[in-house]
């Protein structure tokens, strides 16, 4: 089999630190092989930066496979690169022409902080589903799984929501670097089941109270969160989580 | 009532109030296009109509409620718009629509420049009513009491400049409704996202078509004068 190499330019934003000034800086990457990912790829100019003594580039990835949501680079201007449904470990350089220019940024919201080079901070995600993301369940044995009967199509839609891998891109892409996406796939996946229906009211004030503290920005409603989405969580979730927030806001309390 | 005002400071509150108020608005747009469009129906339907709806009382009611409405959309919009800038204190340095990888965006120029569209109106609301509402009175020749509405409306778009200015308000508005009336139903929750986003659509042109269509067939000279 006749291996064509490919050479690319990649353009990445590197950052020393949290407080650090920031800037795009040029890597040449010759002779690399178009069935290598962007990661492959990065890994690859990171070997070249270690053995001349620089400090390699910092970014997040676990599985490589698309399904835990370490990864999250905004390639070319657009969260997760070029193609929909795809989370940046499974964009590959056949995707690209040799001689192209990549350019590679963090995701960018205040509420994510960049701890170095394209490595953020997303535990603000986390302490919203610390908020509230969750189930409360007694101590005890657990207990029989077809005790509460669930119709298949409530458990396919709640599936539906609950595929979010909490990667971010829709908060990246946003211009508003909204969370509501994620929010929305939470308290829908949540509230589908009847198991979440018990803490509905509390879990979306408090989910929601936590989004804000964090200082996510507001929906401007045009969807580019679901355009980017690895796993392509429809924004249907956000306007259900309008509903789900007005209900609890007008529901008279004890 | 502190629950009311505690949900709408909250982001998902403000904008409920924003989609609320921002609906209720569009509703007076269209009563007032219609409105508008009575003009063709003659001086005496037209000045009429007019004297109708000014000297009922609950005009009033209406005036204020329309004075708070607008009052609420605009705080609520710079509000919302300033914290959701400060979302991202640093911008990228390469940003692209993600309209390109899945139809599922609908972000459109429209969507991206409400505020635009939307401050606008400060400039355009009190210069509209400074002209027609508070415009010389001329009192009709059949009825004294009766304001020649007509009349005014016949001289001002008799007017090039004054016709552009209004045709181009008009198009900002539309381009406003474009996005607000899909957006606005959104952030109340309704769920259709394909049907509100035509919807919102037909709705802008026809509004916006139903408003410039009476001075451009005036300065036309298709209206008596």
């Amino acid at each position: 089999m006749s291996e064509a190499t490919m050479t690319l330019t990649l353009r990445v934003w590197r950052q020393a630190g949290p407080d650090a000034p920031g800037r795009l800086v040029d890597y040449c990457a010759r002779g690399v092989s178009p069935h290598m990912s962007l990661l492959e790829l990065l890994d690859v100019v990171n070997e070249d930066l270690t053995a001349k003594g620089e400090e390699p580039i910092a970014f997040d990835s676990d599985c490589r496979e698309g399904i835990c949501g370490s990864c999250g680079l905004v390639v070319d201007g657009v969260p997760h690169g070029p193609q929909a449904a795809t989370t940046t470990c499974q964009v590959f350089l056949r995707h690209y022409r040799d001689g192209n220019v990549i350019t590679i940024e963090p995701w960018r919201a205040r509420a994510f902080p960049i701890i170095k080079d394209l490595v953020v901070d997303r535990s603000a995600l986390d302490r919203i589903i610390a908020a509230g993301g969750y189930v409360s369940v007694d101590t005890g044995s657990a207990p029989e799984a077809n005790a509460i009967p669930v119709p298949k199509d409530e458990a396919e839609r709640a599936m539906d929501s609950a595929a979010c891998i909490g990667c971010g891109a829709c908060v990246a892409a946003c211009k508003n670097a909204s969370a509501v996406l994620f929010v929305g796939a939470k308290i829908e996946h949540l509230t589908r089941l009847p198991q979440g229906l018990p803490e509905r009211e509390r879990r979306v004030l408090a989910m929601v109270t936590q989004m804000d503290a964090e200082g996510f920005g507001s929906c401007s409603n045009e969807g580019e969160c679901e355009a980017v989405c690895p796993k392509e969580i429809s924004v249907t979730n956000i306007q259900r989580l309008n509903r789900e927030y007005a209900r609890a806001r007008l529901k008279p309390r004890r | 009532m502190s629950s009311l005002v505690r949900s709408f400071s909250s982001s998902l509150g403000r904008k409920l109030l924003m989609g609320a108020s921002g609906l209720l608005l569009l509703a007076f747009l269209v009563v007032h296009v219609a409105g508008n469009l009575v003009l063709f129906a003659g001086r005496d339907a037209f000045n009429g109509y007019s004297y109708h709806l000014v000297s009922n009382p609950l005009i009033y009611v209406a005036e204020l409620a329309l004075l708070v409405l607008f009052t609420a959309h605009l705080v609520a919009g710079i509000v919302v718009t300033a914290r959701n800038r400060a979302a991202r204190r640093h911008r990228y340095a390469v940003k692209h629509w993600a309209r390109g990888k899945s139809s599922k965006s609908h972000k459109s120029v429209a969507s991206s420049t409400m505020i635009v569209s939307g401050v606008f109106m400060i400039a355009f609301v009190p210069l509209h009513l400074w002209t027609f509402k508070w415009g010389p009175n001329y009192p009709s020749s059949a009825d004294p009491a009766v304001r020649d509405l007509y009349r005014l409306v016949i001289e001002e778009f008799r007017r090039p400049l004054e016709v552009a200015w209004y045709v181009g308000a008009m198009l900002v508005i539309g381009f406003h409704l474009w996005h607000g009336f899909a957006s606005g139903c959104e952030s109340l929750g309704v769920d259709d996202r394909d049907w509100l986003r035509r919807t919102g659509q037909v709705l802008a042109v026809a509004i916006t078509g139903g408003f410039v269509i009476v001075p451009i067939a005036i300065w036309l000279g298709w209206v008596p004068a």
